[in-house]
C-alpha cells in the first residue's frame, strides 16, 4: 500500500465513522443515565432528512444543520415521554420510532423533491486545522475534513469532561447506576434522562446531518440504513466507556472504508462480505469477545418514585 | 357468537370491556389509520380515489385476495415466533432476517439439492424443512449468545438481520452461490427459477387465484403454538423463565436450554415464512427479497399481545394493508411508505398505552 492510498484510507475510515462518533457518544450518555435509546436509527434519519431540505430550502448548509437538529426534537420527546413518563418498553418504543421516521422521511422526500430526486444540496465547507491541513499528502487526505466533524470532536471532549469532572456528570452517571440514591439527594432522575434523551437527539441530528449534507450532499431514502443500531453496538463494544467507544466506531468505520479500498488495490472480495462486516465485527463484540460487558445497572428499567 | 356481537352493541362493549388490551389495539388501528387518511388529503390526493385503489389492491379481485392472504401467512409466521419468544421474555426482532436465511436455503435445496424427483411431496417438503432448520440455528445463535455471554437478544437479532440480508444480495452476486448462470451480459443477479415439484402446490386451480399449501401448515403451527403456549409443561416454563428468572432456576429449569431452545423456534417460523415466501410466490431469489415483511411480523407480534388468535388477526390486517398499500401507490400515486408511517404509529401508540392498560387489567 503506497502512503498515498494509506492516506486514503485513513481519511476515509474517519469520514466514515464520524457520524458513528457522534450518534454513538450521544446514545453512550443517554445508556449511562439509564435510557437504551434503540430510536438513535430513527433521530439520524431525521436530522438527515431534515438538515438536507433545510439546506436545500434556504441555499444555506448552515441553516439546514440549524434545522435539522430542531426537527428533532420533537423525535427525542416522543421517545423521552413514552420511554420515562409512559414507562414504555424502551425497545419496542425505539424500533416504533424508527419504523415511524423512516415512513414520515421517505413519504416526505417522495412530497417535496418528487421526481427531482437526487436533488444538489448545497453542503457543509471541509476545512482543516491550521497546520494540519499543510502536511503533504496526509494533510489533504486525512484532515481535510466537513468542520462538523471538529465540531463534533469538540463537543464530545466537553461531553467526556463534564461526565468525568462535574457533579452533572456525577448525577448523570448515579441516574443509572443508582437512580434511588439520586432521588434522595433531591435531584430528578427524570429531569435528567430527559436531558440526555434530548442531548442523544441533538447529537444523533448532527450526526444525520454529516451523511447528507456534510458527506454526500443528497439525501436518499433510509439512508441511515442501520448506522444508528451500529453505533448502540459500538457503546456495548465500547463497554460504556467514551474512549473504547470511538474506538470501536473508527473500527466500524475502517471495516466499511475496505470496500472501496480493497477494490481499489485489485484485491477482489465479494461486496455484500464488505458491506456485512460491520455488523459480524459489532455481532462478535456483544457476544462477549472482548471481555464480559457491565452495563449501567439501571439501563432500560424506568424510574418510579 | 359473532353474529349476537354484531346485532347487539351492548354484548359488543361489554366483550370489549372484558377484554382491554383487544379494545386499546383495537383504538390504536383505527387512530393510525385516520391519520393515514389525514396524510392521504394532506399530500393532495382525493380520499376517495385512494381508498378505492387501496380496495382494489386489497380485496378487488379473487387474484389480490390470494396476494394478501399469502403475505399475511409470513406475517403470521414470523408474529408466531415472536409470541412464542415472547413468552419467556424475549423480544426476536432478527424476523427480517430468518426470512432471508430460509429464502437462501430453500432456494439452494430446491434449485441443487436433487429434491425434484422425490415422491410423495418430498420435492417441496424437504426444502421447507430445511430453511426452517436453518432459520432456526439463525435464530438459536442469538440464544446462545444470550445464555453463554448475555447478550441482549435485540441486538444480537438485530445485527443477525443485516447480516443475512446482505447474504442474500452477495449469494446472488456470485455465480459460485445461487447466481443463475451468466447466459449474456444483462443477466439479472438472480437465481434460477425453482422447478415445478419444489413449488409449494396451489389450493386452487388455476392462477387467478394462487393461495398456497403453505397456508395449511400456517393453519397447523397456529394452532402447535397456542397449544404449546397454554398447555404444555414447556409453555408454562417459558412462562416462568420469562417471569422470574430467577425463581424459574430455583424451580430446576433448564434457563439457557429454555432461551436457546425458544429462539430456535421462532427463528424455524421464520425461516419457514422465508421458504414459503420463494416457494409459493416468488420462485426465484433476488436482493431485497425479505421486503421488510419480517418487521411487519414483528409489528403483528406485538400487536398480538400474547394471543394466537390476536396474532392471526393482525396479520390479516397487515396483508391487506400492505396490498392496498402497493396498489394505492401504483393507481392513486400515495407513497405505500404512508402504509410504513401507519404501522409505526401503531406500535408507538401501543407501546405507550402498555402502561395504563396493565394498570387497567391490575385493578379489574
Amino acid at each position: 500500500m503506497s502512503v498515498e492510498m494509506a492516506a486514503v484510507f485513513i481519511g476515509s475510515t474517519i469520514r466514515l465513522a464520524a457520524p458513528l462518533m457522534l450518534s454513538a457518544s450521544g446514545e453512550l450518555l443517554s445508556e449511562r443515565t439509564g435510557v437504551l435509546n434503540m430510536s438513535v436509527e430513527g433521530m439520524m434519519l431525521t436530522g438527515a432528512f431534515a438538515g438536507a431540505v433545510g439546506a436545500w430550502a434556504t441555499g444555506s448548509p448552515m441553516l439546514g444543520l440549524l434545522i435539522g437538529v430542531v426537527a428533532v426534537i420533537p423525535v427525542a420527546l416522543l421517545q423521552a415521554v413514552l420511554s420515562i413518563t409512559l414507562r414504555a418498553n424502551q425497545i419496542v418504543t425505539g424500533i416504533g420510532i424508527n419504523i415511524l421516521v423512516l415512513g414520515a422521511t421517505t413519504l416526505a422526500y417522495r412530497e417535496i423533491f418528487g421526481g427531482r430526486s437526487r436533488a444538489e444540496i448545497p453542503g457543509l465547507d471541509k476545512w482543516a486545522p491550521p497546520g494540519l491541513g499543510d502536511i503533504p499528502i496526509f494533510g489533504d487526505q486525512v484532515f481535510q475534513q466537513a468542520w462538523l466533524l471538529y465540531l463534533g470532536l469538540a463537543l464530545i471532549a466537553v461531553l467526556a469532561w463534564v461526565m468525568r469532572y462535574t457533579a452533572l456528570g456525577l448525577a448523570l452517571h448515579s441516574a443509572g447506576s443508582a437512580p434511588r440514591a439520586v432521588d434522595k439527594s433531591g435531584l430528578s432522575v427524570n429531569t435528567l434522562r430527559y436531558g440526555a434523551v434530548l442531548f442523544t437527539g441533538m447529537m444523533s441530528a448532527l450526526a444525520g446531518c454529516f451523511l447528507s449534507i456534510g458527506d454526500i450532499h443528497t439525501f436518499t431514502e433510509g439512508m441511515t440504513n442501520g448506522t444508528g443500531y451500529l453505533a448502540i453496538a459500538a457503546v456495548i463494544f465500547g463497554n460504556w466507556k467514551i474512549g473504547r467507544t470511538l474506538l470501536a466506531c473508527l473500527l466500524f468505520g475502517a471495516a466499511t472504508a475496505l470496500q472501496f479500498q480493497l477494490p481499489a488495490m485489485g484485491i477482489e472480495v465479494p461486496s455484500a462480505l464488505l458491506i456485512m462486516l460491520p455488523y459480524l465485527l459489532a455481532l462478535l463484540a456483544v457476544g462477549g469477545l472482548v471481555g464480559r460487558q457491565t452495563a449501567p445497572a439501571a439501563l432500560t428499567i424506568p424510574f418510579v418514585r | 357468537m359473532s353474529t349476537l356481537l354484531i346485532k347487539q352493541p351492548a354484548a359488543l362493549l361489554a366483550f370489549l370491556k372484558a377484554r382491554p388490551a383487544m379494545w386499546i389495539a383495537f383504538l390504536a388501528v383505527a387512530a393510525a389509520l385516520l391519520i393515514g387518511l389525514l396524510l392521504v388529503h394532506l399530500i393532495g390526493v382525493p380520499i376517495g380515489d385512494a381508498v378505492a385503489a387501496f380496495a382494489e389492491g386489497a380485496w378487488g379481485s379473487p387474484y389480490a385476495i390470494a396476494a394478501s392472504i399469502n403475505r399475511s401467512l409470513v406475517f403470521a409466521l414470523v408474529g408466531l415466533g415472536f409470541v412464542l419468544a415472547d413468552r419467556a421474555n424475549l423480544t426476536n426482532v432478527g424476523g427480517e432476517g430468518q426470512i432471508a436465511i430460509g429464502g437462501i436455503v430453500a432456494t439452494a435445496v430446491s434449485l441443487y439439492g436433487h429434491v425434484s424427483d422425490l415422491p410423495f411431496g418430498l420435492a417441496f417438503l424437504l426444502p421447507l424443512l430445511a430453511a426452517s432448520l436453518a432459520g432456526g440455528l439463525w435464530g438459536g445463535l442469538a440464544g446462545v449468545l444470550k445464555a453463554r455471554a448475555g447478550t441482549n437478544e435485540v441486538i444480537a437479532t438485530l445485527l443477525l438481520s443485516f447480516i443475512a440480508v446482505w447474504m442474500v444480495y452477495g449469494s446472488v452476486q456470485s455465480v459460485a452461490l445461487l447466481r443463475q448462470p451468466m447466459t449474456h451480459s444483462n443477466t439479472l443477479p438472480e437465481s434460477l427459477e425453482i422447478p415445478d415439484p419444489t413449488k409449494l402446490p396451489l389450493l386452487t386451480d388455476d392462477y387467478s387465484m394462487p393461495l398456497h399449501s403453505g397456508l395449511l401448515f400456517g393453519f397447523a403451527l397456529a394452532i402447535v403454538v397456542a397449544l404449546v403456549l397454554n398447555k404444555t409443561v414447556f409453555g408454562l416454563r417459558l412462562r416462568a423463565v420469562g417471569l422470574n428468572p430467577l425463581a424459574a432456576r430455583r424451580a430446576g429449569i433448564a434457563i439457557s436450554a429454555s432461551v436457546v431452545g425458544v429462539l430456535f423456534a421462532a427463528g424455524a417460523l421464520g425461516g419457514l415464512a422465508g421458504a414459503c415466501m420463494l416457494q409459493g410466490e416468488q420462485y426465484s431469489l433476488k436482493a431485497g427479497f425479505s421486503s421488510g415483511y419480517g418487521f411487519d411480523g414483528l409489528v403483528v407480534g406485538l400487536l398480538a399481545r400474547g394471543s394466537v388468535v390476536g396474532v392471526i388477526a393482525g396479520a390479516l390486517l397487515f396483508g391487506f394493508l400492505r396490498s392496498g398499500g402497493i396498489n394505492m401507490e401504483m393507481v392513486a400515486a400515495v407513497p405505500t411508505a404512508l402504509v410504513v408511517v401507519i404501522q409505526g404509529l401503531i406500535i408507538v401508540i401501543l407501546a405507550g398505552a402498555a402502561l395504563s392498560m396493565q394498570r387497567w387489567e391490575v385493578e379489574r
